[in-house]
């Protein structure tokens, strides 16, 4: 990671800014939304390790001068899923690329409230995204 | 339809706040199926994309509107080793990559 941070360092032109994008180290909630209102089911439990890692080493570059730190910002994000299919193909990937256990106890109960509810129901995943701005410290001369 | 990610448009609120996006040269690192991409030409930008996945760049390339073509390029990369020359980028964005 801190290798990736120390190539964005290098392309960027001076005064360059980067944006560091990703989800906010917390476990994000799941719910169903029916006619606009939303009934929370569970909270996942997923792997926050490479999350700490990241933050890690974004604390080093700034230590170590290439960056300095200049605006931050948290945000809600959802991630909306019709089918209970969906549901599942998205935890199955989430859990293939290890950010996640095997989560079927959540699929399963996501499948039985789906299967009690009449009409039109979303299955939403809601979780904060961090947007931090770093900006490049001239570090010649 | 499938997985809609931020349909509220927070992200692109925020992304609005960091700078002018317009006519900058943003190099997105992880752009994955251009998901991010084509939020950053729409607000302006001229976007080199890799993501190391080429299933993924293939699936951007498809997923690209031909108004956004010469704003856009997507590559193969990985973010550990970038071929570009130094002091190339207004801006390098990681996109749920570190």
């Amino acid at each position: 990671m801190v290798h990736a941070l120390n190539e964005a360092q290098r392309v960027l032109k001076p005064d360059g800014i980067l944006v560091d994008l990703r989800p906010a180290a917390v476990h994000r909630c799941v719910g169903i939304t029916r006619k606009s209102h939303y009934q929370q089911l569970a909270t996942m439990r997923e792997k926050l390790d490479d999350d700490r890692a990241a933050s890690r080493a974004v604390t080093h570059v700034l230590r170590e001068g290439l960056f300095k730190a200049e605006w931050r910002t948290q945000f809600d994000c959802a991630r909306v899923m019709d089918t209970h299919d969906e549901f599942q193909a998205w935890i199955e990937e989430f859990v293939k690329l290890g950010g996640l256990s095997s989560h079927d106890w959540l699929v399963q109960r996501v499948e039985r409230v789906l299967s009690s509810k009449r009409g039109k129901s979303k299955i939403v995943v809601r979780g904060p995204l961090v947007l931090r701005v770093l900006r490049k410290l001239n570090t010649t001369g | 339809m499938p997985l809609r990610i931020d349909p509220e448009q927070n992200e692109v609120r925020a992304l609005q706040r960091v700078t002018d996006w317009r006519r900058k040269r943003v190099l997105e690192i992880g752009c994955g199926d251009g998901r991010l991409t084509l939020r950053l030409a729409r607000l302006g930008a001229v976007v080199q994309a890799i993501d190391p996945d080429a299933k993924l760049i293939r699936a951007a390339r498809r997923n690209l509107p031909k108004r956004l073509t010469s704003r856009i390029r997507y590559r193969v990369g990985k973010a550990e080793r970038l071929d570009h020359p130094d002091e190339t980028f207004d801006l390098v964005v990681f996109a749920w990559v570190l």
